[in-house]
């Protein structure tokens, strides 16, 4: 297990390696310069090259890698183009929100997919399953704005129960938690429908296999057979697509923060793809990898703790 | 499984009750003690908040409460008035001998004279700096303290828009020491209403009253500039009360706003003009005919008619708000006339070659594109159109790699000579001048327009200058702007001038 997890975080950093490669080439090659975006409409060349000079956009691109990992391997990951924010300093204060947002959301996808998927199948084909079902048809097509910018209007501007925006609060107060329920909702609503899909056909086919028929037939008690031996069976597959969910989140978190006004990592990316922020750019992509890297690589550790026959060894 | 169902349905019941019975309606502003505090909210953070470093309007906005200009426009007039200056002399063409106010501190205590006004100057003009609105203050030679209280300005050719120029947010005056020894694109230091209190970059900018302020203190305690990137968002929180004041409303929006109950919109006209302009380095936008072609098959009024009241149309480059604008340059345009459109479309045989607009998906031009392509191809021209991010477009556009696009000058010094000379002078072809237009007669106007110290002989060649180029057509005006504000019933005061810049100081809550 040990040699497991050094073997997947050596990989990880050469993944890293490779991102940061493609992504700061990338944003070299797309067309927009940073410069023409700083200096605005009105700046002349000769502005322009001053900006360029300033940033360090005159040297080959190469170089200006180079100078990037030797600074990353400092723990620099420079300043922001556009506000001359230390890059680290900018993510540290965005990352607690998006973190905040994103264990909401899936803490509100788990419970409401895993509960509709769990009756859906114990009661096939009723009028709860119907109602389940329908339920994650809808949650998976719904868009985020909108049901965000309707959420906003029933709940914070009608029925004034809820606050509209931000995520300014701690969390374990009472309005830090009010705070995040209608952001954690609209970000959570298409995972928990996803994971109350998925959960619903992993629990129908584990509840047709012989041990739980075997089981039955013992006589042990429905409740048992279904918390006990079904479920746990039933849930490798649920851990998967959580997992993946989770990583997606944290990409999804991009509108929601949007519309709910949360200055959260996804805004800070989006910005700065705008502004040609480059080391804003590459600082953020790097960080979501690694997320979602490690995010899988605790999924695998789960795998074996769930269903013992899995190992990698 | 029923009883699971059951305590769920209960224990939700219970947080939602739980949820309303302490949620206090903020909106209800009548009342007693109404807090003087006022929150604006804005669809994206400043860039910084140094007026030598900066030059967005989201930036400035924050910047005009911090810090203060020599001189400022009258809103109504739109003429420069001394405002850190006390008066100014102009012994000759080429000399401005401005006398400043006494007595008034930076909110550090640096004491406001005539070395912070060369200080700030110097560094706005030094290319180490790389002051993005540098060419403000370009035409400026010398910056000479003649006294504690007095400054001498020299250029080398007789500069005309000086007054406009010094009142330019970005030639607000900043305070020696604290630029010297901190950062004041994080930490602001100036002379204005308003001291800044924190920034939390992406969420918001908290400024609080300056008590020691020169003229009587401002009677909003604190303001806060809250980043709302998504306007709707902001609807909704000026609906509820958690913002008291929004600006720059999309026309997509402004229905929306108008029908709520506890707010009061504000719409005036305003400096910006958007256009749609061509490549004239290319065939056939080089030809007269095809440009005049173009200005006969547009109808602005079609399009104005879709912003819902946010814009109007008028033949004039130089906008109604703008110094130079004379209600005759207007009779000099190009009236909708289609038919003509065609006639010369097929007399020159323009309608073979296909035609692709470029336009940059943000603000309204992406509708602009739309109903101008429908117009086009009515009267035989074949029109693509080629979407782009702002950042790539501006690029694309710089470089001259396109036929035809849609842009927009806001004005923010609201002179005339400060909109044809960046936009249309051969001057700035490669930079501002997007439309590489050179035209010598044209060019001529306008630079006697800038070197000239006389108001009215100014306005003289500006009008020439721009019935000149509306009978040459580099560009198609489609609308000039409105200015608007949407605020809480609550707030007094608050008015946003031609420009679209406001000032918080004369702002109050009752």
């Amino acid at each position: 297990m040990i040699s497991f997890i050094i073997r997947r975080m050596g990989q990880l950093v050469l993944l890293l390696l490779g991102i940061s490669f493609i992504v700061f080439m990338s944003m070299h090659i797309a067309p927009g310069d940073p410069a023409t975006i700083i200096g605005g409409p009105t700046a002349k060349e000769s502005d322009l090259e001053a900006i360029r000079e300033d940033l360090g956009l005159n040297k080959p691109v190469f170089v200006q890698y180079v100078d990037y990992l030797k600074g990353i391997l400092q723990g620099d990951f420079g300043y922001s183009y556009q506000n001359s924010q230390p890059v680290g300093e900018a993510i540290a204060t965005r990352l607690p929100n998006t973190i905040k947002l994103a264990v909401s959301s899936m803490i509100v996808a788990i419970i409401i997919g895993l509960i509709a998927g769990m009756i859906s199948a114990m009661k096939q084909n009723s009028w709860l399953d119907v109602t389940s079902t329908t339920f994650a048809l809808v949650g998976v097509s719904i868009p985020n704005f909108w049901l965000g910018a309707m959420l906003i209007l029933v709940f914070a501007v009608n029925l004034q129960w809820l606050p509209v925006s931000g995520l300014s609060e701690p969390f374990y107060t009472m309005d830090g938690m009010k705070q995040l329920v209608l952001p954690s909702i609209t970000l959570g609503t298409a995972s928990a429908a996803i994971i109350a899909r998925m959960s619903r056909s992993s629990m129908l086919e584990v509840v047709k296999s012989d041990y739980i028929r075997t089981a039955k037939a013992k006589g042990v008690k429905h409740k048992t057979v279904i918390w006990v031996h079904a479920l746990r069976n039933a849930l490798i597959p649920v851990i998967t697509v959580v997992g993946i969910n989770f990583g997606a989140l944290l990409g999804g978190t991009i509108i929601t923060e949007q519309v709910f006004a949360i200055n959260g990592i996804g805004r800070l990316m989006i910005d700065a793809i705008a502004a040609r922020d480059f080391p804003m750019v590459q600082a953020t992509v790097l960080l979501v990898a690694s997320i979602f890297v490690i995010i899988n690589l605790i999924v695998d550790i789960i795998y074996v703790k769930v269903d013992p026959r899995i190992s990698y060894e | 499984m029923k009883k699971l169902w059951m305590t769920t349905a209960v224990l939700l019941l219970i947080s939602l009750l739980v949820a309303c019975g302490d949620s206090e309606s903020s909106s209800g502003t009548e009342g007693e003690d109404v807090p003087k505090e006022l929150t604006y909210a804005s669809t994206s953070d400043a860039k910084g908040l140094s007026p030598i470093d900066t030059n967005d309007s989201v930036s400035s906005n924050v910047i005009v409460q911090v810090y203060e200009t020599l001189f400022s426009l009258n809103p109504e007039t739109m003429e420069p008035e001394p405002l850190l200056a006390e008066s100014y002399e102009t012994p000759d063409e080429n000399t401005w001998v401005i006398t400043l106010k006494e007595g008034i501190s930076f909110h550090d205590g640096t004491p406001f004279n005539a070395e912070a006004v060369k200080y700030t100057f110097e560094q706005m003009k030094d290319p180490d700096r790389a002051a993005p609105r540098a060419s403000l203050l370009e035409p400026i030679d010398t910056i000479e303290v003649e006294d504690e209280y007095t400054v001498v300005l020299t250029t080398k050719e007789p500069y005309g828009p000086m007054l406009a120029a010094l009142s330019h947010s970005n030639a607000s005056i900043v305070s020696p020491t604290a630029d010297q020894e901190g950062d004041i694109n994080r930490e602001p230091v100036g002379t204005g209403p308003f001291v800044f209190e924190n920034w939390e970059e992406g969420d918001q900018v908290v400024l609080t009253k300056n008590e020691d302020y020169w003229r009587d203190p401002a009677q909003l305690d604190k303001v806060t500039f809250k980043v709302v990137p998504e306007y709707s968002t902001a609807i909704s929180m000026l609906e509820t009360g958690d913002v008291q004041f929004l600006d720059a409303i999309p026309s997509d929006h402004i229905s929306r706003v108008e029908s709520l109950s506890n707010v009061e919109v504000d719409k005036q006209e305003g400096t910006r003009v958007s256009y749609l302009t061509f490549n004239v380095e290319k065939e056939p936008f080089n030809e007269l005919e095809f440009r005049q072609a173009v200005a006969y098959a547009v109808d602005q009024e079609s399009y104005v008619n879709q912003l819902n009241g946010l814009g109007s149309y008028n033949e004039s480059i130089i906008g109604p708000k703008v110094f130079g604008y004379e209600e005759e340059a207007t009779e000099y345009g190009y009236d909708y006339d289609p038919d003509k459109a065609t006639e010369i479309i097929e007399a020159n045989g323009y309608s073979d070659e296909s035609i692709t607009m470029l336009v940059a998906n943000r603000d309204n031009y992406m509708k602009m594109a739309e109903i101008v392509q429908s117009q086009l191809s009515n009267v035989g021209l074949d029109v693509e159109i080629e979407t782009m991010e702002w950042g790539a477009f501006l690029d694309t556009a710089r470089a001259g790699d396109y036929e035809m696009t849609f842009l927009g000058w806001a004005n923010s010094t609201a002179d005339g000579s400060e909109l044809l000379y960046p936009n249309l002078h051969s001057d700035n072809i490669g930079g501002s001048n997007y439309t590489r237009y050179n035209n010598d007669e044209f060019n001529q106007l306008v630079e006697e327009s800038r070197i000239t110290v006389d108001q009215n002989v100014r306005k003289e060649k500006l009008q020439e200058a721009n019935i000149l180029a509306i009978q040459d057509v580099p560009w198609v005006v489609m609308e000039h702007g409105v200015v608007t504000a949407a605020y809480d019933e609550s707030v007094s005061g608050l008015s946003v001038d031609p420009t679209g810049q406001w000032s918080l100081y004369p702002v109050t809550r009752e």
